[in-house]
């Protein structure tokens, strides 16, 4: 039986990204669903995976067609209020054969309609790897599907099978949310937040940022309780997108709307939060003074050193960071990162190259990886930040930073290093 | 509409069921899927997954590997990961994906045997049918495959098909074992639930078999046929909680939804009231009594407690919502197939 396999940020980096190695590499082996991956190693699983995702439209409904195993962890969502939400068209092998079950679905619409007691804002259709595979036109189906029900319907694509393709099912799926909204005359000072399913953390510096640079109204569509909240979204004079999966969306609404739209990238290396404010000014026409935030965060980052030290910090992907990007920050804040738990993309290989520097022999495993089912703890760990990490490190200190409310800017790294605090300080642990 | 559920999420998939069983035989166990059903069982239904370790991996699929059938890449897959993994065998469990592209199952299993040099068994499931039509395949295909010839009958030694977590919402077998004894066996052996492939290989020492679910009704036919074990169906391990819920009912009309044994394991509990047993799984017809039915559809069921007008439903509690408008009493009877809730019991809302 072979360890869990893993590989120094140096070798990885003398690699390349072309001679990533097969291990760190998902559709070269077998998939481990860990504790520690299972929500995210489907689209269709815990936190916003395609389902939830869907429904983030105020006031809608899903109706999910497809075989019973598709649907079946769906009520996890229950324990979240989603009981009344969705439905479910269960197809069997005859319907699978002669696609039978395309005639049902406007029905099913219609009769989830008739039996609601109000009437929902959309109805979004989920299908999945099925109907990928059969090629359905579902632009065709949601079509008559809104003829048969009377309110609009909207595919929702969960399809698993092309998870690494340039337009992921996360992806598509940010792209129908918007879909709904409807051209209308832009306002000056309002802007839309984009990127995230839920809201940004309250305490987020860029809301008070925005507004001295005047902008009265921020649209998020996490925000959003009521149908008519989240059409006034096409109201934005443009789009922050704080995720490179919404691209599309924007793209979209670019397009449809007329909203143009300005990426910014979720970071925890202050320097580079700092840079990417000045250059968002400069694209806004304002001058964006982050230094209160900018000082905050350094402040709360040297207490924490000072009171626990240079420890050494487990870094997973169940969080609200970009894994490198995260651990990257930590080493040049003077902390050490042993092991990284991660997926090695394109993206993020330049963190990498950079970790490489700073810190040659962090360890950089793969959750996916069969033989992460034999991982042991090898070297010196004090803190894990992660749920993934604190799974396989239960003995040990963790914060899961992996909440509903988004962390981004000045203050995730403040609250971040605040709840390491915390953990350490009291020994706490994520509870898994 | 009948394929439509408008108040209850979908039940336990085939596919669940198969790796329910399997779960702890020692094998390397692959989904044949793109990642999402082996999230569901490992996620949803395998209470194990979070206390005992097991090789069970998804395939990981992508469309072209379905588009172009390469079959060749998920045997690369499996040989390698036996390189990695300790297994006595390995087994693939078929999902939509394969039922889709029509995979041809048992050529996948010559392969995966050639390349790797363990013996493969294939369980053809397509996710779209209930976890009990999978547990039977991979039962019947375990015994088919393993059980050895040569082994003489133990006295005492009682062999129990259908423990599974998805049956009885146990994930250790020690109740079960409890109640052997309490039978009068020495020792029990519950096959796939804190047992493993040795135990399949010896099956014939059974002296008997105790069949507590209709998913192992085919198995102990196919054991009984192979080395003349005889077999009974009971479901020794109500627990306490249930059964008390139940000790004062009397003169009442009672439907009990469970899967089939569990339901009338519940009604031979039940004194002086007229009792029905239903399910939504698999219903033989041979330890079903006049009045019990199996529940196709939402619509079946509302239709039939309307009809019988029971004043009492003991049943899951995830399925109450399918009973709205309908005013008997409910007492919570867990079903782990039902709502992926252990054995305890959840109180009314």
């Amino acid at each position: 039986m072979n360890g869990a396999y893993y590989i120094t940020a140096k070798a990885l980096a003398e690699a390349g990204f072309d001679n990533i190695p097969e291990e760190l590499v998902s559709s070269k082996h077998m998939i481990y669903s860990s504790p520690a991956t299972l929500d995210f190693n489907s689209p269709g699983a815990k936190g916003f995976g395609v389902k939830r995702a869907g429904l983030v439209v105020p006031e809608s409904v899903m109706l999910l067609v497809a075989p019973g195993c598709c649907g079946r962890n769906t009520a996890l969502l229950n324990e979240l209020g989603y009981n009344d939400k969705f439905f479910y068209l269960m197809l069997d092998d005859t319907d699978i054969v002669t696609g039978r079950y395309l005639k049902k679905i406007p029905k099913a619409c219609a009769e989830i309609t008739e039996e609601l007691d109000y009437t929902p804002s959309a109805v979004m259709i989920c299908v999945t790897c099925v109907d990928a595979l059969l090629g359905t036109d579902m632009e065709r189906v949601c079509r008559s599907s809104a003829e048969a029900c009377g309110v609009p319907c909207v595919p929702a694509y969960m399809y698993a099978l092309t998870r690494e393709k340039r337009l992921p099912p996360m992806g598509l799926a940010r792209k129908s949310i918007y879909s709904l909204l409807e051209p209308q005359k832009r306002r000056s000072n309002e802007c839309a937040i984009m990127g995230f399913f839920s809201a940004l953390d309250d305490r987020c510096e860029i809301y008070e940022l925005l507004k001295r640079a005047g902008i009265k109204k921020v649209h998020e569509i996490g925000r959003c309780k009521t149908f008519e909240e989240y059409k006034q979204i096409s109201r934005a004079n443009f789009s922050l997108v704080l995720n490179s999966e919404a691209r599309a969306a924007a793209q979209d609404m670019e397009k449809r709307l007329g909203i143009p739209f300005i990426e910014l990238t979720r970071l925890y290396r202050l320097s580079k939060i700092h840079n990417q404010y000045r250059l968002l000014g400069q694209a806004i026409g304002a001058e964006l003074d982050d230094s209160e935030f900018y000082d905050e965060a350094f402040d709360t980052i040297e207490q924490f050193k000072a009171r626990h030290g240079e420890v050494s910090f487990a870094v997973g992907e169940c969080l609200n960071a970009d894994s490198f990007e995260l651990a990257l920050a930590l080493c040049e804040y003077g902390f050490r990162v042993a092991e990284i738990y991660g997926t090695v993309g394109e993206r993020n290989f330049v963190f990498i190259k950079k970790l490489a520097e700073v810190s040659p022999e962090t360890r950089i495993y793969s959750n996916l990886s069969p033989t992460m089912m034999n991982y042991e703890r090898e070297c010196e760990i004090n803190v894990c930040i992660g749920t993934d990490a604190a799974y396989y490190h239960k003995d040990l200190p963790s914060v899961s930073w992996s909440g509903e409310e988004q962390p981004f800017g000045h203050r995730a790294v403040t609250i971040l290093f605040k709840e390491l605090d915390t953990a350490v300080t009291e020994g706490r642990a994520v509870k898994i | 509409m009948s394929t439509l559920l408008k108040h209850i999420s979908p039940l336990a998939p085939d596919d669940s069921g198969a790796c329910s069983v399997l779960y702890e035989m020692g094998g390397i166990v692959v989904i044949c899927d793109a990642g999402g059903c082996a999230g569901n069982v490992c996620g949803f239904d395998e209470p194990r997954w979070h206390f005992k370790r097991s090789a069970l991996f998804s395939a990981g699929l992508r469309d072209m590997d379905a588009i172009l059938g390469r079959d060749d890449r998920l045997v690369e897959k499996l040989v390698k990961v036996t390189k990695q993994v300790d297994a006595e065998f390995t087994a693939i469990v078929g999902t939509p994906v394969p039922a889709v592209i029509a995979t041809d199952f048992h050529a996948l299993e010559r392969m995966s045997e050639r390349r790797s040099g363990l013996p493969c068994i294939a369980i053809p499931t397509d996710g779209t049918r209930l976890y009990d039509y999978g547990e039977q395949l991979a039962y019947t295909e375990l015994f088919r495959r393993f059980a050895e010839d040569g082994h003489e009958p133990k006295k005492g030694r009682l062999g129990i098909l259908g423990a599974t977590p998805l049956n009885t919402g146990l994930i250790y077998s020690d109740s079960l074992k409890e109640a052997a004894k309490e039978m009068g066996y020495d020792e029990a052996v519950c096959f796939g639930l804190d047992s493993g492939l040795d135990e399949v290989k010896r099956a014939a020492e059974c002296e008997r078999l105790l069949v507590i679910s209709p998913s192992g009704i085919k198995a102990a036919e196919y054991l009984n046929k192979r080395f003349g074990t005889p077999f009974e169906v009971s479901y020794p391990c109500l627990s306490e909680d249930v059964k008390q819920s139940v000790s004062t009912l009397s003169g009442k009309k009672v439907l009990v939804i469970n899967q089939q044994f569990a339901a009338n394991a519940l009604r031979d509990e039940i004194h002086g009231c007229e009792v029905d047993c239903a399910t939504w799984f698999m219903l033989d017809k041979r330890y079903a009594a006049g009045n019990d039915f199996r529940i196709k559809d939402e619509n079946v069921l509302r239709e039939r407690i309307e009809q019988n007008g029971y004043d009492v439903i003991i049943s899951d509690p995830d399925l109450w919502r399918a009973m709205k408008g309908h005013d008997a009493q409910l007492i919570p009877f867990p079903h782990y197939a039902v709502s992926a809730e252990l054995s305890e019991i959840r109180n009314k809302n």
